[in-house]
């Protein structure tokens, strides 16, 4: 299985996490590799992005079909010179290229996963009370909605950066040295993702406001304050 | 070696387990299990009594007219219980009912499919996607054989009770009950993949239990009339249970309740 060809199969045995598999597919760059993540990635995140942006309507289905694999190739390749510098400063040896794969391949995964909750997620759509004039009462509907797709992504995110330190358990000759270049890079790639995600707002598409493929003010606000804000709607304490 | 002096009575074999192979044995090592199942009675007879067996087939090659055989009886068994389901209210429910609940269960198992081999995969198992379909048919298989041992009892019910709401909560039980054996037969088939852990299984039956509940509600209703097939209005199950709770119809001396 392991070889240079592009197989579906690949992608079942790196969610496995298996050892031989990983060790190879860190070794070598392989322009084949790439493509076959930044294939899944599109495939994969556009289709949860599509199961997402549905509640608000058809138009924003697909607005965020473009944008949701947009922001884990953006993060990936924004931070791609940050994290090959991070791991030999760090300790571990990883070409920039090999550095790029690894990450990719995190990304690769929780695009799989996410590919594989999007009918939950479309299910979950359908099941949601539609958008009405009453906006407080979409409002709980549209917090609710945000909510679960924080935990979907959040699973789909845990899950892939497990697997991102088994592979660097690989190619690392001490597991506090993976760890360590894991928590770096993972520090990095939320800084700059969760900034991207609220730049290319909106996702989900608030209720009290047009469709859009960007909002009028992309640098306003930051996505953590969006979290905080949603829960406590969600618990009236807003 | 026997024991002369022992008092014990021998221990039964775990069901599904032919004597002599010892409960975790991989599968295949009994020469029963290692038959093929032809038909749908044979798949009937074999996730009832021979559980083993049917986990040995779907890791042969070419499961796929067995996983179909599973599947027609599963459609049939949905059918069924689902005609018991509109006998309450007669009328067009007596169509709409088995459709919504053959359907509907489909659907969620369709539905849930693919995030199942995603933890499967994700726990270390070994299963193939074939294996996994497999394992879902199976569940199915089993939840709706057992809703049609209960059907009687709530056909019976049915007949004795004007309470939509009650009906409905008596139907649930049922559900609940039947989809405890299904999951206990998935969660068998899931361990001899070898998984590293349960958690992502785990956290898939929480899924599948919500997906299925919240189905029941999407295709309302499966107890009572309506003037349209599909609900005109979308709730989350806790929202319409709570409104069927708080609905005069099932309190004693309401109209629709027994007199004593």
């Amino acid at each position: 299985m392991i070889t240079s060809k592009l197989h579906p199969r690949q992608i079942s045995i790196l969610l496995r996490g298996e050892p031989d598999f990983l060790r190879a597919w860190i070794a070598g760059w392989q322009g084949a590799r790439l493509t076959l993540c930044v294939g899944v990635i599109l495939a994969g995140a556009g289709l949860y992005g599509a199961a997402m942006g549905s509640w608000r309507s058809p138009e924003q289905a697909l607005y965020v079909a473009l944008k949701l694999p947009l922001i884990l190739l953006l993060t990936a390749l924004g931070n791609g010179l940050l994290n090959a510098m991070l791991a030999p400063l760090l300790g571990l040896n990883l070409t920039w290229r090999q550095s790029l794969l690894a990450i990719l391949t995190s990304f690769t995964l929780a695009a799989v996963i996410l590919a594989a909750f999007s009918p939950l997620a479309a299910f979950l759509v359908w099941n949601a009370p539609s958008m009405t004039s009453d906006l407080r009462q979409s409002g709980l509907t549209y917090s609710f909605i945000q909510l679960t797709h924080v935990a979907c992504i959040a699973l789909a995110g845990i899950a892939a950066n497990l697997r991102l330190a088994q592979l660097l358990r690989q190619a690392s000759p001490s597991p506090v040295l993976a760890r360590r270049v894991l928590v770096a890079w993972l520090a990095g790639n939320l800084f700059l993702g969760s900034q991207l995600s609220w730049m290319l707002r909106p996702f989900i598409g608030s209720p009290s406001l047009p469709v859009e493929f960007l909002r009028a003010s992309p640098l306003k606000g930051n996505f953590y304050e969006s979290v905080l804000h949603a829960l406590l709607h969600l618990l009236q304490l807003n | 070696m026997n024991n002369m002096h022992s008092t014990s009575p021998p221990v039964p074999p775990f069901a599904g387990v032919p004597r002599g192979v010892p409960l975790f044995a991989p599968l295949g090592e009994s020469p029963d299990e290692r038959e093929p199942i032809l038909g749908p009675v044979a798949a009937v007879e074999a996730i009832l009594r021979q559980p083993r067996r049917l986990m040995y087939q779907l890791r042969q090659p070419g499961p796929g007219g067995l996983i179909a055989r599973m599947l027609a009886v599963v459609v049939f068994c949905s059918v069924l219980y689902g005609a018991v389901v509109g006998s309450f209210s007669m009328g067009t429910q007596l169509w709409a009912a088995p459709v919504k609940i053959a359907g509907g269960l489909l659907l969620s198992g369709l539905i849930c499919l693919p995030s199942l081999y995603i933890f499967t995969c994700l726990s270390g198992s070994k299963a193939r996607l074939a294996e996994i379909c497999g394992l879902v048919a199976g569940l199915l298989l089993l939840m709706t054989l057992l809703l049609v041992g209960f059907a009687p009892v709530a056909w019976l019910f049915s007949q004795s009770t004007e309470s939509t709401t009650w009906m409905g909560a008596l139907h649930l039980l049922f559900w609940f009950i039947s989809t405890c054996f299904g999951l206990r037969f998935l969660d068998q088939g899931f361990s001899h993949s070898q998984p590293r852990s349960n958690a992502g299984l785990n956290t898939w039956i929480v899924i599948f239990v919500l997906v299925v509940v919240q189905m029941t509600t999407a295709l309302r209703p499966l107890v009572g009339t309506s003037p349209t097939f599909l609900p005109k209005e979308k709730k989350f199950f806790m929202a319409y249970w709570g409104e069927c709770l708080k609905s005069n119809e099932w309190q004693p001396g309401q109209p629709g309740a027994a007199q004593p």
